[in-house]
């Protein structure tokens, strides 16, 4: 009777299962644990993984790692993955020729065109001229109110403050005109010039200003003109208020960066430009046929993400270099909020960008070197065995309802990987570039967050807002109700229910956004690469062929994939979901326990 | 019928005119109505609670002298929204901003740029 440990060490988890074996070669399953790996997948680093998962392990049979008979690691694909967006277009507003501007409370209503003034100026001003008045936060409300109302007889047709007193300015003035407020950078604003300001009627979004001809209505431009102010027109849809100012050296550019080339080395060579977006990325790739090597423009943005990739494995196999070639990339057309250049309130313009996953290949990983060091550590036999999708194969046999032919597909953080395995026990598999942490990313860049951290929660945790202090709204439409009030903070916001609990949205998106984003960063991901991937292994590249799928891996455990999966594969007949290790485990834990498993038929 | 204007309700004693002030331009700002009173209790909390209770929107400030204090109903003893023993002017109009967003349901503000 022996402890046999299984350990899989994975693009970003390293999980281990632990067995009992007889000597007549029964196998009872004793534990298992999951614990982030540490370093890149296949160096020397993981080995403190390792041994904290197992220690876990070991600790909930209370018994030491020490008892442990024999450690099998697995033969790690040598893929890597790794992930990087680029901007492909970019708006820069030189001379600060518009304001477009969100406020909570703007006052008034209606568009006015005028000439900008400020408050210290405006003994300046003459009658006839309709001014537009800005005043900064050292005026008070009273102060702003009491100057308009003295100059009645000047044509003042809209205010824009600093300060958030919108309403409290238009309650104290004797006539009805638009109001902005909440201008941070005012003091960016020109005197004298002409401006155009817009405030919606409650409910309604701005017309005007949103649109070039409104824009060119309201500031008498000519077709060239129009021309240049369209991204300010976009950039403004769906404001409740806006101002458009028109310096005489202002202009504004879409600039096109030149985000480079892609080379694909393989059946054919291909070359493609990053500007054409990413079905035509993908397209190229899969006319390329076999890739042996995917490489990009020198000194372009998409040629330095690929080298940094390529060089980022060269640090894990230093032995021959040569051979690290990046075998896949996966490409994904997205949206993302960039900081205008030259704005007054910190607004941002949706950029086209791509996000791209790439994975590199190399012969093998030094697998024998992570042993070596654990069998030092642990002071217990530690065994390379057996290729990671054949293991996973077996591990995700044991899900009851399943049977051969059967193939997996194992979606990690790093990978996609599909694998079929035959009656006659043969395995073909596959390795796809693009698994969670491109969803992450997308997520990230699309809904303009601050951190990865936060992107990552999203993908993994349905969202809540919070609508009183005594219940909450869930994404599905659901409420909930809590005895106790829920901390103020949280208040209206949207937050994401956590095991550990609340966890609060510091951007303000509403949630609807947040998960349409959310499932469609999943779905660009998983399901193309799901497709891709069966395709690759199945029978004649024929997805009729294959009667049952099984999702394993950490990405299989998200709450909607799953189900995101099983909806598209209906049209082909396929039996799909979520694989249930051991009927306990879910979808993890598969390689480990196939590992284990592994070991009944090694026994002498 | 008795018809009553649905208010944030501030209940106030002996309170230093400024604060109130400010409080009231921040409620006003988001476009809620508002009642001040003059009350006997000397706690701003007892205030805040009372006021709250009392007013249709179920949201109240109280202020005791310089001290301010927002509650919703049915908000345990104790447990405020947020509450100040010599605010600023931007806290005071925070406390006003947020009173009425608490009302439409938006996030409650942390800083106010006057």
């Amino acid at each position: 009777m022996s402890y046999i440990a299984g350990v899989d060490i994975g693009n970003s988890t390293t999980e281990v299962c632990v067995g009992e074996v007889t000597g007549k070669g029964n196998v009872t399953f004793l534990s298992s644990a999951s614990c982030p790996t540490t370093g890149t997948k296949g160096t020397i680093e993981n080995v403190y993984s390792v041994k904290n998962a197992l220690r876990m392990a070991m600790s909930r049979i209370g018994r030491d790692t020490s008892d442990i008979d024999l450690v099998r690691l697995n033969e790690a694909a040598p893929v890597i993955g790794d992930t990087a967006m680029e901007t492909l277009t970019e708006t820069v507003i030189t001379d600060s020729s518009m304001i477009g501007h969100n406020p909570s409370t703007p006052a008034g209503a209606g568009q006015a065109v005028g000439e900008t003034l400020l408050i210290e100026n405006i003994s300046r001003a003459v009658q006839g001229t309709p001014y537009i008045l800005a005043a900064s936060s050292d005026h008070s409300y009273e102060e702003v109110a009491a100057v308009v109302n003295q100059h009645a007889e000047l044509d003042i047709v809209g205010i824009i403050l600093q300060a958030d007193e919108a309403v409290l300015v238009e309650n104290r003035i004797h006539r009805e005109i638009p109001i902005i407020d909440e201008v941070r950078r005012i003091d960016r604003l020109p005197d004298s010039v002409p401006a155009a300001i817009e405030v919606a009627l409650p409910g309604q979004t701005i017309r005007m200003l949103s649109n070039p001809y409104g824009i060119a209505t309201l500031l008498g431009l000519n077709a060239e003109e129009t021309r240049t102010i369209t991204p300010i027109a976009k950039s403004l849809i769906g404001n409740r208020s806006a101002v458009v100012l028109k310096t005489p050296g202002g202009n504004v550019h879409e600039n096109v960066l030149p985000a480079g080339e892609i080379y694909f080395y393989g059946d054919r060579n291909v070359t493609i430009s990053l500007d054409e977006g990413a079905d035509k990325i993908m397209a190229a790739a899969e006319s390329a046929g076999d890739i042996r090597d995917i490489s990009g423009q020198p000194d372009t943005n998409v040629g330095n993400m690929l080298s940094r990739i390529r060089t980022g494995m060269s640090e894990v196999d230093k032995s021959s270099e040569a051979d690290i070639r990046i075998t896949d990339i996966l490409a994904v057309n997205t949206l993302a909020p960039v900081l205008i250049s030259g704005a007054l309130a910190g607004e941002t313009c949706l950029e086209k960008a791509v996000g791209i996953a790439a994975m590199v290949k190399t012969q093998k990983l030094p697998m024998q070197e992570i042993a070596s060091r654990l069998t030092t550590e642990l002071g217990t036999e530690v065994k390379v065995a057996g290729v990671e999708a054949v293991m996973a194969s077996l591990g995700a046999l044991t899900t009851p309802g399943t049977q051969l032919p059967l193939a997996i597909l194992d979606m990690g953080g790093g990978s996609t990987d599909a694998a079929i395995i035959n009656r006659e026990g043969q395995v073909k598999m596959t390795h796809q570039a693009g698994a969670g942490e491109l969803v992450s990313m997308l997520i990230q860049t699309e809904l303009g967050l601050g951190e990865r951290r936060i992107a990552e929660e999203i993908k993994k945790y349905p969202l809540a807002k919070v609508e009183s202090l005594f219940h909450m709204r869930m994404e599905n439409g659901q409420m909930t109700f809590v005895d106790e009030s829920i901390d103020p903070r949280f208040f209206g916001r949207v937050v994401l229910l956590t095991e550990h609990g609340l966890v609060r949205i510091e951007e303000d998106i509403p949630m609807e956004k947040i998960v349409q984003v959310r499932r469609e960063a999943k779905r660009k991901v998983f399901v193309t690469n799901a497709f891709r991937a069966l395709r690759k292994v199945a029978p004649d590249h024929n997805l009729k062929n294959i009667s049952t799928v099984v999702l394993v891996g950490g990405s299989a455990e998200d709450f909607e994939i799953p189900e995101m999966l099983m909806e598209s594969f209906t049209d082909y007949r396929i039996v799909c979901g979520r694989g249930n290790i051991r009927g306990c485990e879910g979808p993890r834990n598969a390689v480990a326990t196939g590992l284990v498993l592994s070991y009944l038929g090694e026994m002498p | 019928m008795i018809i009553k204007r649905p208010s944030i309700f501030i209940y106030t004693h002996e309170a230093d005119p400024t604060v109130v002030k400010d409080v009231c331009a921040g409620i006003e700002e988001e476009g809620i109505f508002y009642d001040v009173t003059e009350m006997p209790d000397t706690c701003m909390e007892k205030l805040a609670y009372k006021a709250a209770r009392d007013s249709m929107l179920g949201s109240g400030v109280g202020i005791y002298g310089t001290a301010v204090c927002l509650k919703m109903r049915g908000l345990e003893k104790g447990r405020n929204i947020e509450s100040y023993l010599e605010p600023t002017r931007a806290q005071c109009r925070c406390v006003g901003s947020n009173s009425a967003r608490a009302i439409k349901k938006l996030p409650f503000k942390e800083e106010y740029r006057i």
